[in-house]
């Protein structure tokens, strides 16, 4: 069976790491980006299955990152989580409009984010 | 005698002889007639001077009531005579005149003492309007401005002239803060207090507008006082704090997540091999120390802002505790590929400091550069001494992103965050702001910075050498 695709994408490299290796040692491909930018251009050339992207990071933060996705007919259907360490959640109504299946705040459970990303690739919006 | 008496004695005296001689000449030349005559002639003398006196007596007192108060009736009364009663009536309305004009001298002295008063308070309260900060702006019913204190004409860019009144529409070019004023006349609530913002000189301002209305007895409206309190530095520290928050949760949050992330993963045995199992532990570690370091960063500068902090200074060479701060950062720069030059030691460049405080100074700046510094760029830290001055100073020069002109004031300030370089780094805005407390509030010296964007920028300090700082302790 074809190995399912993730990008993981966070300034923060142990953050990516830890996520990378639970992934892989889930059996996913795993790709990593430590902004936006870097993790649009990858998107574009890899059309990963899952994008994980963190809420703060220079040059292009991970709602800009969404934005521009949805915006691009080929990676818009790409299903994303995202991960903040902002005191506030993301207002319900902007994670619709930028159709984000779940938001996580950090400190997360990588346990908890592989659970997610399975849902997900199920085809299933998860409230969390 | 009185001249009043001597008059009519004088005239009685006049008639009665003219009278006498007639009567005796009659008498004498034996006519009846010119006796009778004679004899009409004496009454006429008598009443004439009578009359004569009377009107005297009536003169005098027409003197009395113009002149005033302070003349007497000037002739003595006879009682029972027709002007005794008059004299008796005019005395007792000069009693009462005398009285009623001592009432309203009194009242007089009163009303003057009470206008005294009043002109020193009214002198106060124009002082204390004309000194306050707040803008205070008196309307009446008709929106005439009525008062205006010089913070309110500078405020909103108008002079008040008492002596024309203008209509506040016309005065103020601030619709929202004229519809306030309207509607506070119209509904005559009593107080209303509101939220307002506008732009000054090409700076948004938020104001704290508090709208009084006074009423007469009858509830109409007089004025609308309006009470204008600048709370745009409020807000901004307000929005500050709210940030930090936000940055530093992030940035207490970001080495828990990694902590609790690989202690996890420990724990389900992700870790297939030694080696991967000693990496986990040794980020669990650096992230622990790295959330040390943020947490007393924060303590540091509270202990500093509250004169708590424990100083240990002696004399150090400038040149050495430069080389350790570089030693500490050259990996970092390394890994993007930076190079950092640092100075050749210079004689005489001992300092009376905290060693390990000027250090974090030094090592903050740096690392500084170095995270707003892209890739391939250049690094160079320098001292300098003035010995005019008896002062060292040290810069550390970079090739970053440099700063736009309107952040350049407030870069050590608190909490502070350059807008325009979030997306090359994050930060806490604590870095510089405790370069400020340790180098001023600690050392005495001084802290500054210049820049140009897109080229670089230049942080430095200036403290005092050792000779001068001792010669400052001893004095």
């Amino acid at each position: 069976m074809e190995k399912k695709k993730a990008l993981i994408v966070d300034d923060e490299f142990h953050i990516v790491q830890v996520v990378a290796i639970k992934l892989r040692n889930n059996g996913f491909d795993v790709a990593t980006a430590e902004n936006g930018s870097q993790a649009y251009d990858l998107a574009c050339q890899t059309k990963p299955d899952i994008i994980v992207t963190d809420y703060q990071m220079p040059i292009m933060n991970g709602l800009e990152l969404i934005e521009k996705l949805r915006q691009n007919p080929q990676t818009a259907a790409i299903p994303v989580i995202m991960l903040t360490a902002r005191g506030f959640s993301i207002e319900d109504r902007l994670q619709e409009q930028l159709r984000v299946s779940a938001c996580l705040s950090k400190p997360f459970s990588p346990r908890e984010v592989l659970g997610i990303i399975e849902e997900v690739l199920k085809g299933q919006n998860v409230a969390v | 005698m009185k001249k009043d008496q001597f008059i009519w004695i004088a005239a009685s005296a006049a008639g009665l002889a003219a009278g006498g001689a007639a009567i005796l000449a009659a008498v004498l030349s034996g006519s009846v007639s010119v006796i009778l005559l004679a004899i009409v002639w004496l009454s006429i003398a008598l009443t004439g001077g009578m009359l004569l006196h009377h009107i005297h007596q009536l003169k005098a007192l027409e003197r009395v009531f113009r002149v005033g108060s302070q003349m007497k009736i000037p002739f003595e009364i006879v009682p029972g005579s027709v002007l005794g009663d008059i004299a008796n009536a005019a005395n007792c309305l000069l009693d009462e005149t005398h009285q009623k004009i001592r009432q309203m001298q009194d009242e007089n002295r009163d009303l003057m003492l009470q206008m005294q008063l009043l002109r020193r308070r009214k002198s106060g309260i124009e002082a204390v309007l004309n000194s306050i900060q707040d803008g205070v702006l008196v309307t009446d019913d008709k929106d005439r401005v009525l008062l205006a204190n010089p913070a309110a004409q500078n405020l909103l860019g108008f002079e008040f002239n008492k002596d024309n009144a203008c209509l506040i529409q016309d005065a103020v070019n601030w619709p929202e803060l004229v519809q306030l004023i309207v509607k506070s006349r119209q509904s005559k609530i009593p107080h209303v207090r509101h939220e307002l913002s506008r732009q000054k000189d090409g700076r948004p301002m938020t104001f704290d507008s508090v709208l009084s209305c006074v009423e007469d007895d009858v509830g109409n409206v007089l004025q609308i006082v309006t009470v204008l309190h600048d709370i745009t530095r409020e807000k901004e520290i307000s929005q500050m704090k709210n940030d930090f928050v936000s940055h530093v949760s992030h940035e207490l949050k970001t080495p828990l997540a990694s902590i609790n992330a690989y202690a996890e993963m420990l724990v389900d045995g992700e870790a297939q091999d030694a080696e991967t199992m000693r990496q986990f532990c040794s980020v669990i570690q650096g992230q622990a120390q790295r959330l040390s370091r943020l947490i007393e960063d924060i303590l540091n500068i509270s202990r500093i802002e509250s004169g708590l902090v424990k100083v240990s200074r002696q004399n150090h060479s400038m040149a050495l505790v430069i080389q350790d701060a570089v030693d500490m950062i050259v990996s970092y720069a390394q890994e993007k590929n930076i190079s950092v030059e640092a100075p050749a030691p210079i004689l005489y460049d001992q300092v009376y400091i905290d060693r390990d405080m000027i250090s974090q100074v030094i090592i903050n700046l740096l690392s500084n550069a170095v995270k707003y510094t892209p890739s391939g760029g250049q690094i160079a830290i320098r001292s300098e001494i003035n010995e005019l001055d008896g002062t060292i100073t040290v810069t550390v020069t970079d090739t970053g992103v440099g700063i736009p002109e309107k952040d350049l004031p407030y870069v050590f300030d608190k909490f502070y965050r350059v807008e325009a370089n979030n997306k090359y780094a994050k930060g806490t805005g604590l870095g510089l702001n405790l370069v400020k407390q340790i180098v001023e509030s600690v050392h005495g010296g001084s802290v500054f910075a210049s820049s140009t964007p897109g080229k670089g920028s230049t942080f430095g300090f200036i403290l005092p050498l050792a000779k001068a700082a001792a010669a400052q302790m001893v004095s």
